[in-house]
Formats: C-alpha cells, sequence, structure tokens
C-alpha cells in the first residue's frame, strides 16, 4: 500500500483553507468534501460491492432526519444526533438489504426497489406530522461548535474533512480486507463466490449497512449546515444522482474515484454559473462536460491517473 | 537634416497632448462618479421554477434600470446600482453557493429567492456579513422569524396572507348571503402549500365555512382525474387550492373539464393564478378567485409598468412587481442610509416608512423585518382579465359569488 497518496492529500486539504481563507473558496472546498462523501458511501455498495442503486437519498434522508429530529423533539446535541444517525441509516440499509436480497432481487431490479424506498421514504415524511410534513424542519440559529453550528465555515470544513477521511479510510480497508475481497468476488460474479462458500446475502446485507451509515453522516451534515430540511430536499431523486454521479464519473469501485469526481463536478457547477448569466447555459455546459467524460473515459476520470502511471512505469 | 522618424510635428504634438490629457484626466473623471452599488439577484433561473425565477429578474432588472436612469442613489453622489446575476437553481446549496460568490464580489446588498427551502440557508448565509437581504417572493414566515437583523420582506407572508384571505372571504360570502357553507382544501406538498393549508383550515371555520377535506397531491402531479372525482363526491361549495402553476391550472381545467359545480374555486397565494392562465384558458379561468399580492389596480404607475411588461411580449405576474418593488425598497433605504455600509443600510430598512410603491399597502412598517403594512387583495378572472374585488378601497370589480352552474 502506498501510503504518500492519501497523506498528501490529507495535507493539502488540511492546507486548503488556511491558504483559500475566503468562505466562497471554503464553500466550496466543503461541498467537494460533502459529496465525495456521500458520493463514497455510494461507492462502498455499487463500486465495491456491485450493489447499484438509484435511491441512496433514503439513506441520506434518514441520516438528516434522524438527527434533527432527535435534537429538536427529544433536545440530543448534534453530536450525538450525527451517532444517531449513522446507526438509523445503517438500519435502514440493512433492512432495505435484507428485504431485497432475501426475496433475490439483483441488478436493476434492486436498483429500482432502492428508489421505491426513497420515494417511499419521502412520501412518508411528507404525510407525517412528527416530520414537519411538507413544511421540513427548521433548525434553530444557535451558532456554538458544541451545537454543531460553527460561527465561521472552517469548523465545517474540518468536520466533513474528518468525515469524508473516515469514508476514504474504509474504501481503503475495503482494497486490503478480506471483507473487500468478498465483496469483490460477489461485484465480479455472484454465483460463482457463493459457489466458493461465500455467504453472499450476508455480506451484501453488511455493504449496504456500511453504505447507509456514511450516507446518514452526509445527510445529518448537510442539516446541520443549511439548518433546513424538507423531505424533498433530503429524499428526492436529485441526491441518488448526485452522489452516483461523483463516483461515475470519478470512477466506481475506486478509492479516489468520488473525490476526483466530485471535485470536478463542482468546479464545472461553480464555474460554469460564474461565467455565463445565460439562462440555462451553465447547465448545458455541465451536460456536455459528462457526456464528453462519459463518452472518452466510461470506467471514470482515475482512468486518466492510471494512464498516466503506466506510461510512467513503461518509461 | 533630421530623419523623417525623429521630427517632431505639429500634429503629433497635438496628438501627443490630446492622448496626456485622456491619461490624467480619465481618472479624475472616473474618481468624480461614485463606484456602483452591488445588488446581488439570487434567484432560480434553470429547474422547476425557472419562469418564476426569470419573471422575478425581469422585475428586478427593470427597477434597477429605471432607478439608474434616474440619476442612481442620490445620496450617494449618484452611485448606480449594478446587478449581479445568480441562479440558485432551486437547490439550497446551489443559493448559499451564489451568495458567496457574490460576497465576494463585494455585493452591498441581496435580492431573492422565490423559494423559501433557498431562501432559509441564503439569508443566513447572508447575515454572517450583515449584509441586507430583501425577500421579494418566499411565502415562509420562518425566514422572518429568526431574528437574523438583514433580513426584510415588503409583502405578507403565509400567515398574513391567509388572514387577508378569511377575511376577504367572508366579507364576500356575507354579502352574498353565505351561500359558500363547505370547502375542499387541496395543497401542493412542499412547506408553501402545506402551510398554507394547515392555517387555512385551522381558520376557516371562523366565517363559517366547514372543511370537508384536506388533500395533499405531489409537484409535479400529471393527472387530477381522481382527485376531481374525489371532490365532486364530497359536493363542497368551495375548492380552495394552494400549488404552483402547473398543478393549479391543471387542476382547475380538471374541474371545469367535469363539471364540478361549486359556488366559486378559491386560492390563497395561487400559483397559476395570472394573466397567462386568463389568455390561454379563459373559460377555466373565469369566475376563478386567488387572494394574492397583486398591485394596485388604480395606480397609474401600475398600468404604465403593466403595458411596459407586455409591451415586451412578457406577462406582468406578480414575481414581475414584488421584484420591481423590493429593488425600489431596498433603493430607498439606501437614499436614506446615504451610504452601502451594512449597517447603516440595515437601520434604514428596520426603520422605513416608503411608500412610493404600488401595491396595496399602506407605508412600509417593519417589525422583525416583516412589513406589517403589506396586505393581500383578492381577485378574480373573467374571460379576458383580472380584476381585483376586495378590499373595496382597491377594487376594480364587483365579485362575482357565488359563479354560475355549468347546468
Amino acid at each position: 500500500m502506498n501510503w504518500k497518496i492519501p497523506a498528501a492529500l490529507l495535507v493539502v486539504a488540511l492546507a486548503y483553507p488556511l491558504v483559500f481563507r475566503g468562505n466562497f473558496a471554503i464553500n466550496f472546498g466543503v461541498l467537494v468534501l460533502f459529496f465525495a462523501l456521500i458520493g463514497q458511501a455510494w461507492n462502498i455498495a455499487g463500486g465495491f460491492g456491485g450493489q447499484l442503486s438509484f435511491g441512496h437519498a433514503v439513506f441520506f434522508g434518514t441520516g438528516a432526519y434522524c438527527s434533527t429530529i432527535l435534537q429538536l423533539k427529544l433536545g440530543w446535541s448534534p453530536w450525538s444526533g450525527l451517532a444517531a444517525s449513522a446507526g438509523a441509516g445503517a438500519l435502514v440499509g440493512a433492512l432495505i438489504a435484507a428485504l431485497s436480497f432475501r426475496f433475490g432481487l439483483r441488478g436493476s431490479y434492486f436498483a429500482l426497489i432502492t428508489l421505491a424506498f426513497a420515494e417511499a421514504f419521502r412520501i412518508l415524511t411528507n404525510a407525517l406530522e412528527f416530520t414537519g410534513g411538507g413544511v421540513g424542519l427548521l433548525l434553530p440559529l444557535k451558532r456554538s461548535a458544541l451545537n454543531f453550528q460553527f460561527a465561521e465555515r472552517i469548523g465545517f470544513y474540518y468536520t466533513i474533512l474528518a468525515l469524508t477521511a473516515i469514508s476514504i479510510g474504509i474504501a481503503i480497508w475495503l482494497q486490503r480486507s478480506r471483507f473487500g475481497a468478498r465483496l469483490a468476488a460477489i461485484r465480479e460474479n455472484e454465483d460463482a463466490a457463493r459457489a466458493l462458500g461465500i455467504d453472499t446475502f450476508r455480506e451484501k446485507v453488511k455493504v449496504m449497512a456500511l453504505s447507509g451509515a456514511l450516507c446518514a453522516l452526509g445527510g445529518t451534515f448537510y442539516a446541520q449546515y443549511y439548518l433546513y430540511i424538507d423531505p424533498a430536499v433530503v429524499f428526492g431523486v436529485d441526491k441518488s444522482v448526485e452522489m452516483l454521479l461523483v463516483s461515475m464519473i470519478g470512477g466506481t469501485g475506486t478509492v479516489y474515484g468520488p473525490l476526483i469526481g466530485s471535485l470536478l463536478l463542482t468546479l464545472v457547477g461553480e464555474y460554469t454559473r460564474a461565467i455565463t448569466d445565460a439562462q440555462g447555459l451553465s447547465l448545458i455546459i455541465y451536460g456536455s462536460l459528462l457526456i464528453l467524460i462519459i463518452g472518452f473515459l466510461p470506467n471514470g476520470l482515475v482512468d486518466l491517473f492510471k494512464l498516466r502511471w503506466r506510461r510512467k512505469a513503461r518509461a | 537634416m533630421p530623419s523623417r522618424k525623429s521630427r517632431f510635428t505639429r500634429r503629433k504634438f497635438i496628438g501627443a497632448t490630446a492622448a496626456a490629457s485622456v491619461a490624467f484626466g480619465v481618472p479624475t473623471l472616473l474618481r468624480a462618479q461614485a463606484r456602483p452599488i452591488k445588488v446581488g439577484l439570487v434567484h432560480p433561473i434553470t429547474g422547476f421554477l425557472a419562469y418564476s425565477g426569470g419573471q422575478s429578474r425581469m422585475g428586478a432588472m427593470m427597477a434597477i434600470d429605471e432607478i439608474n436612469a434616474g440619476g442612481g442613489i442620490k445620496s450617494m453622489g449618484g452611485a448606480k446600482l449594478e446587478a449581479l446575476l445568480g441562479d440558485n437553481q432551486a437547490k439550497p446549496e446551489v443559493g448559499v453557493s451564489v451568495v458567496e460568490q457574490m460576497q465576494e464580489a463585494g455585493v452591498s446588498a441581496y435580492i431573492g429567492c422565490f423559494s423559501s427551502a433557498v431562501a432559509l440557508p441564503a439569508t443566513q448565509a447572508a447575515a454572517k456579513y450583515n449584509t441586507p437581504f430583501v425577500i421579494d417572493v418566499g411565502a415562509s414566515d420562518n425566514i422572518v422569524n429568526r431574528g437574523l437583523k438583514n433580513v426584510f420582506r415588503l409583502k405578507p407572508g403565509f400567515n398574513a396572507s391567509v388572514d387577508d384571505g378569511i377575511l376577504g372571504l367572508g366579507e364576500i360570502n356575507k354579502a352574498a348571503g353565505n351561500p359558500a357553507k363547505s370547502a375542499v382544501l387541496v395543497h401542493e406538498e412542499s412547506e408553501f402549500g402545506t402551510g398554507t393549508a394547515k392555517l387555512l383550515a385551522a381558520k376557516l371555520p371562523s366565517i363559517g365555512i366547514e372543511v370537508k377535506e384536506v388533500m395533499k397531491h405531489a409537484n409535479p402531479t400529471r393527472d387530477f382525474a381522481n382527485l376531481a372525482l374525489r371532490i365532486r363526491g364530497l359536493k363542497p361549495d368551495l375548492v380552495i387550492m394552494s400549488n404552483y402553476q402547473n398543478e393549479y391550472v391543471l387542476l382547475a381545467r380538471t374541474l371545469h373539464q367535469q363539471k364540478v359545480d361549486l359556488v366559486s374555486m378559491f386560492s390563497v397565494l395561487g400559483g397559476g393564478f395570472n394573466y397567462k392562465f386568463v389568455k390561454e384558458l379563459p373559460d377555466v379561468a373565469q369566475y376563478m378567485i386567488d387572494t394574492n399580492h397583486w398591485f394596485d389596480p388604480t395606480n397609474p404607475r401600475a398600468q404604465a409598468m403593466k403595458k411596459r411588461v407586455e409591451a415586451k411580449g412578457d406577462l406582468f405576474t406578480f414575481e414581475v412587481y414584488l421584484s420591481y418593488n423590493a429593488v425600489k425598497f431596498l433603493a430607498d433605504g439606501m437614499e436614506r442610509a446615504g451610504s452601502a455600509d451594512k449597517e447603516k443600510v440595515n437601520a434604514a430598512l428596520a426603520a422605513s416608512t416608503w411608500s412610493d410603491h404600488f401595491m396595496p399597502y399602506g407605508p412600509t412598517r417593519m417589525v422583525n423585518g416583516q412589513n406589517t403594512g403589506g396586505k393581500a387583495s383578492i381577485q378574480q378572472a373573467s374571460r379576458t382579465d383580472i380584476e381585483v374585488i376586495w378590499p373595496a378601497k382597491f377594487a376594480s370589480a364587483k365579485p362575482v359569488f357565488p359563479k354560475p352552474k355549468f347546468s
């Protein structure tokens, strides 16, 4: 294992807000890390485990609502809420996986069932009184680090950096661990994996729980950063697509794919919006770039780095 | 004999003198001109609220152009307003990003955001810099209820609009001999529709109208046939809607197609009640009633602006004049503050008694950032136009209530 890459990335990430001190730059850094976190959550199930999901927003929303409700209704600290939301995300992940895999759903059928679950959760939170219904939930403004509401954006930056670093650490561990190897076997050929004695059901439930927990952490972070959530915002299809997209663009099943994808997509999103006021032009540029990347780098941007490394090795 | 190249001719002397005058003189002129004041417009220009966001931007730009043409902010040496255009895409995270981006560009104030879900985090982000934020459209009362000193809203929010709607409906119903005794509420599922319907359900009994059922629908909804059948079965006197443009029009059209007889179709902040609706579906729109932010039809300036907008081939929707008046309100605050200093502008806006608008409001009176002098009015569509029917002071026509039956 080459520890130089993660160590260098960590140093760069730690130094970033000290070099770029403006709030816009720090907010940009927060967004990159936030999408990298939820993208990595998706990548752990979809990339490493081969369990493609169209509805990861179900975990994201669960995390956001769990910590917010615990805070508003039971007076919990949002930091305890963060831990609880990871538990809730894991539980929902395990439950959806157990229900789906118990009935042999695989591939696109599993992807569709996750989408259905996300929609069901959105409709439920819309209908229930204690989730605030369609009105959503607003967290009171109380700036304090203890309250997970930092007075300066830099506090949020280092928090999301820590969460993203954990998610990347988990991805590195998956690449090296027996659990990761079992997941790779399932991803490549589930029947063959079963024939080798792997309990595929258990492994798939475990990876979905892990993915759900990480995604829920992203949900809590979102709720604390913006202080307002509603069903459409946190359970909407948009969120599922965003986390899927950063992974796919960066490279699924790779450790740094979601981070690279998130960096590029956030950069393109922010930059195209900044350079043009023409209605919708930024989205056209954004969409065109996506088509180009998918067309020429089907395995994601990670391929670019691999090509360079190979050329270097040959030289 | 000196070479031709090095000769300093009279022509060259004049040219050099002119160039030197320009080089030294222009900066002096520039120094004399006041620096422009940057105003950030944070609207959804793409996404499912793109039309409304575009309308808001148009209204705000018209006000900015008008102010600049009139000599800018006079107390600041005629400083011009410069619009910074932002697209919040109706997404909270994008809204915050736009606010931060504009902050770095040196924005002095914001106008936005149409969607309450975007306005809540965006105003919060602006509050860190104490930058004035005038809400042009955005109905949630939470936007102004959180104690942020930099947030102001000229138009009434949910609560006030519902109160005005209930008061007006009660008076119209009473004047007609109380033909409406029951209602079904239909609302969209987000904060706007849910919040409005909740308030309506609690307050309608106070004017003698029983709520038979509250129905929620998703955004978007493409078919209201079943919902219309349920309404027909319940036989309410009124159907009261709170939804966005597309669903508002679709539900109205479905009820019309199914010939559901009602005393009236009423709405509070009905997203689709506008000139486009009347123009495209006059039979459906006729007799529909809406409580909303409307201009004062008796004000010649409002009528003149309506003509200007329509001359461009656009519609004079509520977003246009709410954003227009929001910019004018901000400019008045800056004029009185005599500076773009955020503290001073916030103080001037908080103490505002501005009345140079063309809304059916009195002078502004800000309480915790909410203009309590604002008032919603009630409108009714005819086959060709929209008339104000309540309050009587601003009315341009008498209400048709109950509306004629299909049979």
